[in-house]
């Protein structure tokens, strides 16, 4: 009976943290995975047996194996193994959680920018002008401290006027210089 | 030198200790402090890569397996670290890979994402791959699938540009829930066969009802399968190897879907090599989805780096087909697609390393990587030029390199075995190769020099950065070659080591050389109909 029950929980966690994962908010898509790793941690429980009141504890060691016999005890190693998956799966979630808002922070948007935008929009599936547009991007700026160190933290990337430019590459230079 | 089971550690704990020293003074920050990382991290990478070589000789040229069971635990108990030929292979490609990249990346990464600790984030990556390599049983194979997962979660997105933030999420959902489906299969695995040592696995796998055998490798294809980037669970992989800097597409390029590739050889090899004949049919799909996907795919990217990254797709669609004929053919010719997948793999990572960097060269040179808006780089970096042709013409398989040799053996086999649809599906994806790697260097290399669309980079500026950034890739380029003339040697290796991995029973002799049992054990997944009383009187 308890076994079905898990059953049960396992597979309704599972199935609520897909359909969460499939939304488009963010939020949603933090909760969905929470929820997975749930499901799974629930999952390793069960991989043990299910007892009840028998700790794996023996207090004689001559008569262990009467002991076994009679009664199989809990096993402790699925509580290992899910100690070891929550502590791996809180990580990965704070992970996520600070990615997702310093990315709703840097493109001021919910909305996650696919791949397969192009093909989803109306015309040309190889027009890529869009995408383009995401891809001029910087890999050698790094705004990663100015952006911290400053109140453009909650407006987005600074752009700097053309004006400012030839401050700007001189700071890149002296970044550039041999370590 | 007699090498010792205890020098399995070093890989996993020369990274690790390292990095942790890098650590605890990273936050005193300044330029002097990042030229310490920078000469640690080299050292450690010289220590993995002499350790690497050291259990290669061995473990590959002499065919011996190494097993350390740590703290003295013995193996269902403890950890088992294993390594044999496969492992050791992997393991010394991973840090020839590792260390060539290095320069590059110390050429090209900037003051502030080294100050974000990008050197440790390096060797923590580098300890998660090696230790994938070595994992012997399921659930340490998923604490380092998570440790190398967190390292290139971090190393993708660091600097935090909108493109990085944006794949950096598709990255991570996509590979969590690869991860979650490994972990189904770990805890499916322990409640129907009361262990996740890879060696009982395999040894108790027999016993087990088809229905959990098939739900198990059903579970470990897709799981692997995805961190693999094979045919319907790639899209991780082209929505985000293009933003991080070429640097770190270079090194996930090298390392990371070839844990993937690795598992599945492990994995199909050791537990069910009967599903190896049965499943044949559905991995010989596969595999042909994934090699034309691939290459299509890479016809229609606009940009190098998304060319050569979407194109590793293609190449783990021939490592896959290599693995599907690994049982079939004649007994003279046994493993002989294994073999074949695994140079193929060695040739994958050495040359597509090689191509990123130089992919990334180009893009710092022209200041995008947007093959609309550059060409006519031959006449400014001549010695660029050769370079990335060289290692494309290598990539497509080109005869005095290695691919020439990896492709031929591969598709031996499938003539061999008659797998007259894959094999011609496999010619036509090299095909493809050769016209993708055509149009990168026409449009980059070939015709009028377009003015950069920007101020170049900073970086090319000093020449001690330049020789960095190519030194690596000529002596990747020379090593493909290397393999390429010395093709049948490598490939003789390369058979042996595919024979050893495909040795189930020594395997199994060699982790654990307890008493076999006949029952399974009693979990939420099986009837306990036959309690533990039989196996421990057994045992009395």
């Amino acid at each position: 009976m308890i076994s079905l029950l898990l059953a049960f929980a396992v597979g309704s966690l599972f199935a609520c943290g897909t359909y969460l994962i499939m939304r488009r908010g963010q939020i949603k898509l933090i909760l969905g995975l929470a929820l997975l790793s749930h499901g799974v941690n629930l999952l390793l429980f069960g991989s043990g047996r299910l007892t009840e009141g028998r700790p794996p504890i023996f207090l004689n060691k001559a008569d262990y194996a009467e002991t076994l016999s009679s009664s199989l005890p809990a096993d402790p190693l699925p509580q290992a193994l899910i100690l070891t998956a929550i502590v791996i799966s809180f990580g990965i979630t704070a992970f996520v959680i600070v990615l997702v808002n310093r990315r709703h922070t840097v493109t001021q948007t919910d909305y996650v920018h696919g791949e397969l935008t192009p093909l989803l929009r109306e015309g040309d599936p190889f027009d890529f002008s869009e995408s383009a547009e995401l891809d001029q991007y910087d890999w050698l700026a790094y705004e990663v401290d100015e952006v911290y160190d400053s109140e453009e933290l909650l407006t987005g990337f600074p752009t700097l006027p053309p004006s400012e430019q030839d401050e700007s590459t001189a700071m890149e230079q002296d970044q550039y210089r041999w370590p | 030198m007699a090498v010792s089971a205890n020098l399995l550690a070093v890989p996993v704990a020369a990274p690790l200790l390292t990095a942790a020293l890098i650590l605890l003074f990273a936050r005193w920050g300044g330029r002097t402090l990042i030229r310490h990382q920078i000469a640690l991290t080299a050292l450690a990478l010289c220590i993995n890569l002499a350790a690497a070589a050291l259990l290669f000789r061995a473990a590959a040229g002499q065919g011996q397996r190494f097993v350390l069971q740590l703290g003295a635990w013995s193996a269902p108990f403890g950890i088992t670290v294993y390594g044999d030929g496969l492992s050791a292979t992997l393991l010394l490609m991973t840090a020839l890979v590792a260390l060539a990249v290095y320069p590059f990346a110390v050429a090209t990464i900037d003051y502030h994402r080294a100050r974000m600790g990008f050197h440790p984030l390096y060797l923590f990556l580098l300890m998660g791959v090696n230790g994938a390599f070595l994992a012997g049983d399921l659930f340490n194979l998923y604490v380092f699938f998570e440790v190398l997962l967190m390292a290139s979660f971090v190393l993708l997105t660091v600097g935090a540009q909108p493109a990085q933030t944006n794949s950096g999420i598709r990255y991570v959902v996509l590979n969590l829930l690869a991860s979650t489906v490994f972990l189904v299969a770990a805890g499916i695995a322990y409640g129907t066969l009361g262990t996740l040592n890879f060696a009982q696995i395999a040894e108790r796998l027999p016993l087990a009802s088809p229905a959990v055998r098939t739900v198990f490798a059903g579970l470990l294809l897709v799981g692997f399968g995805s961190k693999a980037a094979i045919f319907p669970l790639f899209f991780w992989l082209p929505a985000s190897y293009h933003t991080p800097p070429p640097a770190v597409t270079a090194l996930f390029g090298g390392l990371l879907t070839k844990v993937g590739v690795y598992t599945l050889f492990r994995s199909f090899t050791l537990f069910f090599p009967e599903l190896l004949q049965d499943w044949q049919p559905v991995l010989l799909t596969i595999a042909s989805a994934t090699m034309l996907v691939g290459a299509l795919g890479a016809l229609a990217q606009p940009g190098i780096r998304r060319v050569l990254s979407f194109h590793i797709i293609s190449h783990v669609g021939f490592m896959l087909m290599g693995l599907a004929v690994a049982l079939s053919g004649n007994n003279l010719a046994f493993g002989f697609g294994l073999g074949a997948a695994i140079i193929y793999l060695c040739h994958h990572m050495i040359i597509k390393t090689a191509l990123i960097m130089a992919g990334g060269a180009v893009e710092l040179h022209m200041g995008s990587d947007r093959l609309a808006s550059i060409g006519g780089l031959v006449s400014r970096q001549p010695f660029l030029a050769f370079l990335f042709f060289t290692a494309a013409i290598s990539l497509a398989g080109v005869p005095p390199f290695s691919g020439f040799v990896s492709k031929l053996s591969l598709l031996q086999i499938t003539l061999d075995t008659r797998h007259w649809v894959v094999s011609g599906v496999s010619v036509f994806a090299s095909l493809l190769t050769m016209m993708n790697m055509m149009r990168l260097w026409r449009e980059s290399f070939w015709g009028d020099y377009s003015r950069p669309s920007r101020v170049p980079s900073r970086i090319l500026q000093s020449s001690v950065r330049q020789r960095l950034m190519l030194t690596p890739v000529a002596v990747l380029v020379l090593l493909s070659l290397a393999l390429g003339i010395w093709g049948e040697p490598a490939f003789r290796l390369s058979m042996q080591v595919a024979q050893q991995a495909l040795d189930r029973q020594a395997y199994i002799e060699a982790v654990s050389p307890s008493a076999q049992t006949s029952t399974l054990p009693a979990g939420l997944f099986t009837v306990p109909a036959e309690t533990v009383s039989t196996i421990l009187s057994k045992e009395n």
